[in-house]
């Protein structure tokens, strides 16, 4: 039996404004998907199982860096993709992607290592966990852990950390229908299929993009 | 002109020609049901069970591109067959989901160690689990290799000289590429033939390719695809959903739990799912293979068979055969020579991404398009050996987060660039990479669920190799900008899996002949991509089926390999 869809409408993650599709929901396309597909994805809309496997120091600290890395700092009351709830139940179930490199620990045990250096860092520079930090400061953290690349972070190479956190945060993030909101993809379609191909081509209920400008050269006209 | 008409004419014969005679040879597709679902559970539910005492003709492990092939060529010959395979017999009606993130349990997940300078990421770039192997999630571009292919060490002094030539494998490819069967046009590069479907109409991405390819003077395809076009037996059309490469739902992409495993259990082969292979048993002496230790529901097992095949993919294959280490194979199974394990390749894959100002769209239509096989030959301009070929890839919402992520987006930086989604056409490289001794599958301390060391996949590029992708992303780039591309981004990756137990002309070379009998236990096969020498620039998969194709002809024509053990099992 497939989950119920949610009442919630046209709903796109906080922190950004889905200028882009507005009045776009892919959700109003879940009676056109095959059973299996439909329970995996409005799964996603359901309450998420407690957190079983971080700590409450990592859970802060988690909490604070997905929000980070993907902006979900909107108003409190601007829906969330529970992210952190997500990336808790893969790695208390260790679903993982099936490697890990030589010089980094299991995905469970990276994520620990890399949560306490974070707050390390946040302490050594801040005297305070990084959850309690303010943004910027926050921000310019995980910054220099990036700005690392190859090189040695309490103990593991910066970009492989950074691949670490990437890689969770957005196959999270991105599975989410009200992500798919957000940039206008059309989601599931078995069994009906796409009908129409090809460049500028729509199906019927696909929204065209409200503002197709380069957000590329956007930015730098901008700033 | 004449070039023009001699494609037409092959194309117009091949197009025309009767299906009876690959009904005869393989009626997978007529096997599967019409009623709407996707497999026929009778089929397995009868499916015929052998005892792990019953000494079978051949026993194989693994199902995937490789293992089914075997499987139903052996089956259909009249062996007794049991096909090992690790993971599940697949319900696509039920277990496969239109979906990125869901399609997990598709991957091989078991764990797995990379090191090595350039370490490769496996998960599901890599390699799948279950009744169909990784054609289950493939993308199911299906092009030949080269004849060049099959002499780069003599030709241009890189890689390895194959012990057979591309003549050898000709009427497998086309016997594979009639089975599976593949739509695209006319194919000019490496030897020229047709294919028997018409090329699939193309989405946004495959029209920018098309459009950029003409614009740069660059010779582009559409196809060759393993994705039916019309109605091939009870498959139906392709309804361009663009899901390939999380299992297709309809049927229209070829994986071999669809093209070859019907017809293998029409034909009496149990394919027995669930079951770990742990290693393989030899007689005391180790001069003839008498079995495989598997796992399965938590208990071991022993399947005694006459004659033994490995085809678990280019990590898993050479892992269980060092796995397999006895009292005459100390260093590990057929590994008197220390080749197990080494010239592991995989394929540099740059994507490069251009930006348009229209709707792309890429991810409507079968990721798997248009391709060029402009730049596969070496060219004697360019400062490196071989080439590369250059096709559509189409990333769904989460792997184009990635691809996005790896330019060092984040923030509101990502969602940013994340909205632009459907703006994106984006291409694929594949680019040869050469084989390399150090690049191999060792054992690690770790142990996985089983018990079993679990595989160490080192990897390192050598200079011709960053050449050539250096070339492919220039192309890739020229491409986007020719069609009108406003901005091109590119991450590096790596595609395909092969080698590791390498064929060759002699044991000094080499684990199994081109005939892909090992040459240290003559009744132990393997039929995997492990056995490639080299990978060209072209996709693996139907190459792979194709050697075993012609492998099982020989099998199948030749005296039944195995010794026959005394009442009471007492090859042990
Ligand atoms: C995302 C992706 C896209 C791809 N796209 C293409 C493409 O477009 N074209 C192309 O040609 N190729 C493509 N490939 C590659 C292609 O799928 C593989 O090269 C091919 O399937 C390999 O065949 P194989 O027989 O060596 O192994 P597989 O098909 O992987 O089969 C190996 C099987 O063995 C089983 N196994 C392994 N170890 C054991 C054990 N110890 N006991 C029991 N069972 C075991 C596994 O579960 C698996 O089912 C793609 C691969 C991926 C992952
Ligand atoms: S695009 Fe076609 S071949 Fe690919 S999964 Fe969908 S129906 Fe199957």
């Amino acid at each position: 039996m497939p989950a119920r869809r949610p009442p919630a409408r046209r709903t796109v993650p906080s922190g950004e404004a889905g200028r882009r599709f507005p009045g776009f929901d892919v959700l109003d396309q879940a009676d056109a998907w095959d059973p299996a597909t439909a329970a995996t994805v409005l799964q996603r809309l359901q309450l998420q199982p407690d957190l079983r496997f971080f700590t409450c120091a990592e859970e802060a600290c988690a909490g604070a860096l997905l929000d980070l890395l993907l902006a979900q700092d909107g108003p409190p009351q601007r829906p969330e993709v529970p992210v952190l709830q997500m990336i808790d139940a893969r790695l208390a179930e260790t679903q993982t992607d099936g490697w890990r490199y030589q010089d980094m620990p299991e995905d469970g045990d990276a994520w620990r290592a890399t949560l306490r250096a974070l707050d390390e860092d946040a302490a050594d520079r801040h005297g305070a966990p990084f959850a309690a930090l303010p943004a910027e400061q926050q921000r310019r953290l995980v910054q220099t852990v990036q700005d690392l690349h190859g090189k040695d972070w309490h103990g593991m190479p910066a970009a492989h950390v950074w691949s670490l956190w990437t890689r969770y945060a957005c196959t999270a993030f991105y599975s989410h229908p009200w992500a798919w909101n957000e940039i206008g993809f059309g989601g599931p379609a078995y069994p009906r299929g796409y009908a129409r191909l090809g460049v500028g081509a729509r199906e019927r209920w696909e929204h065209p993009d409200a503002d197709p400008r380069d957000p590329a050269a956007d930015s730098q006209e901008r700033t | 002109m004449r070039r023009h008409l001699a494609a037409a004419r092959t194309t117009l014969a091949l197009t025309t020609g009767s299906q009876r005679a690959i009904r005869e040879r393989n009626a997978s597709a007529w096997l599967l049901p019409d009623d709407g679902s996707r497999f026929d559970r009778t089929q397995v539910e009868n499916m015929r069970r052998f005892d792990d005492n019953d000494e079978v003709d051949l026993v194989i492990v693994g199902c995937g591109a490789g293992g089914a092939t075997l499987a139903q060529r052996m089956a259909h010959a009249g062996w007794s067959v049991v096909c090992l395979e690790a993971g599940p017999f697949w319900d696509p009606d039920t277990e496969w989901v239109s979906d990125e993130a869901g399609s997990h349990h598709l991957y091989w997940t078991e764990p797995r160690v990379i090191s090595g300078a350039d370490p490769v990421p496996m998960g599901s770039n890599n390699s799948g689990r279950g009744v169909g192997g990784s054609t289950v999630h493939f993308a199911g571009f299906v092009p030949r290799l080269h004849p060049s292919d099959f002499s780069t060490r003599t030709d241009d002094g890189v890689g390895a000289d194959w012990p057979i030539r591309y003549e050898d494998l000709r009427p497998s490819y086309e016997r594979i590429e009639q089975e599976l069967p593949v739509a695209g046009q006319y194919w000019p590069w490496g030897d020229p033939h047709a294919y028997r479907h018409a090329p699939h109409p193309v989405g946004g991405n495959g029209e920018i390719f098309l459009r950029g390819a003409a614009a740069a003077g660059i010779e582009a395809r559409v196809g060759p695809v393993a994705i039916t076009n019309g109605r091939f037996g009870n498959r139906p059309h392709c309804v361009y959903r663009g899901f390939c490469l999380q299992g297709c739902k309809v049927n229209a992409k070829g994986s071999t739990l669809i093209t070859h495993v019907p017809d293998a259990l029409a034909h009496g082969a149990e394919i027995r799912t669930e079951a770990m292979a742990t290693a393989i048993e030899t007689d005391a002496e180790g001069r003839y293979a008498t079995g495989v230790r598997y796992l399965r529901g938590g208990r071991e097992h022993l399947q005694r068979a006459r004659t033994v095949a490995v085809a678990g993919y280019a990590i898993e294959t050479p892992r269980l055969l060092l796995n397999s280490a006895n009292r005459r194979f100390p260093e590990g199974l057929c590994n008197d020579h220390d080749l197990v394990g080494r010239y592991v390749m995989v394929q540099g894959a740059p994507q490069t991404a251009g930006r348009f100002t229209q709707e792309i769209r890429a991810y409507k239509a079968p990721p798997p398009e248009v391709s060029s096989e402009a730049f596969y030959e070496t060219d004697p301009t360019r400062a490196y050996k071989r080439g590369f070929s250059v096709q559509t890839v189409s990333p769904l919402p989460i792997t184009w987060a990635e691809h996005v992520a790896a330019q060092g987006h984040w923030g509101h930086d990502l969602r940013r660039y994340m909205q632009d989604y459907i703006h994106w056409a984006t291409l694929g490289a594949l680019c040869e990479l050469l084989p390399q001794a150090g690049n191999r599958v060792t054992l690690a301390t770790e142990r996985d669920r089983y018990g079993l060391p679990v595989a160490d996949f080192s990897y390192s590029q050598c200079d011709n190799d960053r050449a050539v992708i250096a070339a492919a992303r220039t192309v890739m780039e020229d491409i986007l900008r020719a069609a009108g591309a406003t901005e091109v981004i590119t991450i590096e990756r790596y595609a395909h899996l092969v080698g590791g137990c390498r064929m060759a002309q002699d044991a000094e070379h080499g684990v199994v002949d081109g005939d892909l009998r090992s040459f240290a236990v003559p009744n132990l096969l393997i039929t995997d991509g492990s056995v490639l020498p080299t990978q060209g620039a072209a996709n693996p998969a139907l190459t792979i089926m194709a050697l075993v194709d012609r492998a099982a002809a020989r099998l199948t024509a030749g005296a039944r390999a195995g010794l026959r053990a005394p009442a009471g099992g007492g090859a042990r």
